[in-house]
């Protein structure tokens, strides 16, 4: 495996002009869409089949270091978890992990099933009715793969994206926190950079000024298929239930053809 | 900010169908092994009504993907750990089964009763993972409603053995259920089912607590509570247990609980869908 790569967004850098959002439209050639509305700057309200990155416009009361209302921006796109909920429930494999560490979809393999779906942790993952197949952001698999970064971090014109490899980046994040608390940014934090994190740590991770909640990110997320063991034992206890049941019910009572109630 | 896969009605039927084989084949293997003559009925009804739906329950899946075509893409691995992938060969073999089980029933293959039986019991493995590895794969799911009691297995498995049950219990009253009593015990085997299932739903609903709103208030709750606790379990069990083995009542009773168990997918699927 190569050197891990990763995309470091540092939310307090963004002015929410969306060049990263135009710019991944471009590149990936992602359709128009009917626009929303959303209350605020925000289009669309989630990622979509053809939105891979999103800026995010949050309006948070009592979240700015003054205590006022905090204006929160955030562009935010899939985080190609090193433990990745979507990759653990692809049936057909066509979710991989490249040799960077970034979290693909295979758009010849998918036979569009959906359960990456609902397997995201963070909503990423989008179905598109025309193509029949699940789509997100590939971290620009062709431009990685003929060294250059991606399409979003090319195109930010403050840097609030960065790519690099995953070390650099983190100790550089590091230190960016350091200085915004210094600053007065009290609830500056690192979310996904920790690889004994969450998730083993996200690919592409972000520097928040408030409460993972505040941005609707969830403060612990976890692999969904996690879950299977102790459901399947369970149901291997519910199974062992109604088998003893019909056991009772069929068993032959007495001899013969006698007394043939139950 | 989580998404649903926005399954269908596809999916729900796939869901509902599924258990039901699993638990058809179920009983026919419990009622070939240990029920003697008086039951070959009930393994003859269960056997062969497994066949049919485990069949529908592939083409089920299959249409609903996004790429039909592309099924096959299924069967290019195989994870342990993921009920998606489990599932989709689960059904192929468990089809298999019902076909030999089926087919074991018939004329020149009767003196091999003996092997029908031992197959029989395998097989009623695969119909235990057909009728539960549905409420796994909702488990395993970024969804609280889906995956925080654990228990959505365990409780689609006692669902898919008590309508299981009620299906061949139903063909067995409408066709007459031969010599012995057969009728009888699918009968007395489906109310212990059916108490399994309540008693789940009752700790699923407890382990879920507040997750379960999309159920318990809503615009789902009246189905939720009225078509699957009041008309497809409690009635039912009212109706077996004051019927005394009365035709009418227990075929009565049977349709309910294939109701209670459609609706039951149904909330569960949908619920958080819509
Ligand atoms: S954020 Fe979601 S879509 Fe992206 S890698 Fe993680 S689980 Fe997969
Ligand atoms: S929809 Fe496609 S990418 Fe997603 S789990 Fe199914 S086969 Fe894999």
């Amino acid at each position: 495996m190569a050197r891990t790569l990763a995309m470091f967004t540092d939310t307090s850098l963004c002015i929410g002009c969306r060049a990263c959002q135009v710019a991944c439209k471009q590149w990936n050639e992602l359709g128009m869409e009917q626009p929303e509305w959303t209350g605020t700057y925000q289009n669309h309200a989630h990622f979509t089949d053809a939105t891979f990155r999103l800026v995010r416009f949050i309006e948070a009361p009592g979240a700015s270091p003054s205590g006022d209302l905090a204006w929160l921006l955030m562009s935010d796109v899939c985080k190609h978890c090193a433990d990745a909920g979507c990759l653990d429930a692809c049936p057909t494999g066509a979710i991989y992990r490249t040799e960077f560490g970034t979290v693909n979809i295979n758009q010849d393999v998918c036979n569009g099933c959906r359960y990456c779906v609902s397997s995201c942790p963070f909503g990423v993952v989008s179905f598109n009715e025309h193509t029949g197949t699940a789509r997100k952001c590939t971290f620009c698999n062709d431009r990685i793969h003929n060294g250059l970064g991606p399409a979003c971090a090319k195109a930010c014109p403050t840097e609030s994206i960065q790519f690099g490899f995953r070390d650099e980046l983190v100790a550089k994040a590091g230190k960016r926190v350091e200085s915004l608390k210094a600053m007065g940014f009290k609830d500056a934090q690192l979310y996904g950079a920790d690889q004994k994190g969450f998730l083993g740590g996200l690919n592409a991770f972000f520097l928040l000024l408030a409460k993972p909640s505040t941005y609707n990110l969830p403060e612990n997320p976890k692999v969904p298929q996690r879950n299977v063991v102790v459901d399947s034992l369970l149901s291997i206890g519910s199974a062992v239930l109604v088998g003893l049941g019909a056991l009772l019910a069929f068993r032959d009572r007495g001899k013969g053809d006698g007394g043939g109630h139950a | 900010m989580l998404k649903t896969p926005e399954w269908g009605m596809m999916i729900v039927l796939y869901f509902f169908f599924g258990g039901i084989a699993g638990g058809a084949y179920f009983t026919a293997a419990i009622a070939d092994n240990v029920g003697g003559r008086r039951a070959a009925r009930v393994a003859l009804v269960g056997y062969l009504l497994s066949l049919p739906l485990v069949a529908l329950c592939g083409l089920l899946l299959i249409a609903d993907l996004g790429v039909p075509s592309r099924f096959l893409n299924m069967m290019r691995m195989l994870k342990f750990w993921d009920p998606m992938s489990l599932g989709a060969w689960a059904v192929g073999v468990f089809g298999l089964f019902s076909f030999v089980s089926s087919v074991m029933c018939f004329g020149p293959f009767e003196h091999l009763a003996t092997l029908r039986r031992r197959i029989g019991l395998v097989g009623m493995l695969f119909g235990f993972f057909l009728a539960s590895y549905t409420g796994v794969l909702l488990s395993a799911t970024a969804q609280p409603f889906w995956s925080e009691a654990r228990l959505m297995g365990a409780l689609f498995l006692a669902s898919g053995a008590s309508t299981g049950m009620a299906a061949v219990s139903l063909i067995l009253a409408l066709t007459g259920d031969g010599p012995g009593h057969g009728l009888a015990r699918v009968k007395h085997a489906d109310r212990y089912s059916m108490i399994i299932e309540l008693v789940m739903l009752a700790l699923f609903l407890a382990l879920l607590g507040s997750a379960a709103k999309p159920i318990v208030s809503g615009h789902f709750a009246p189905l939720f509570w009225g078509g699957l606790v009041a008309l497809g379990l409690v009635v039912p069990l009212v109706l077996d247990f004051v019927g005394h083995g009365r035709k009418a009542l227990g075929a009565v009773s049977a349709v309910l609980v294939l109701m209670g168990g459609f609706i039951l997918r149904y909330v569960m699927v949908m619920s958080i869908q819509s």
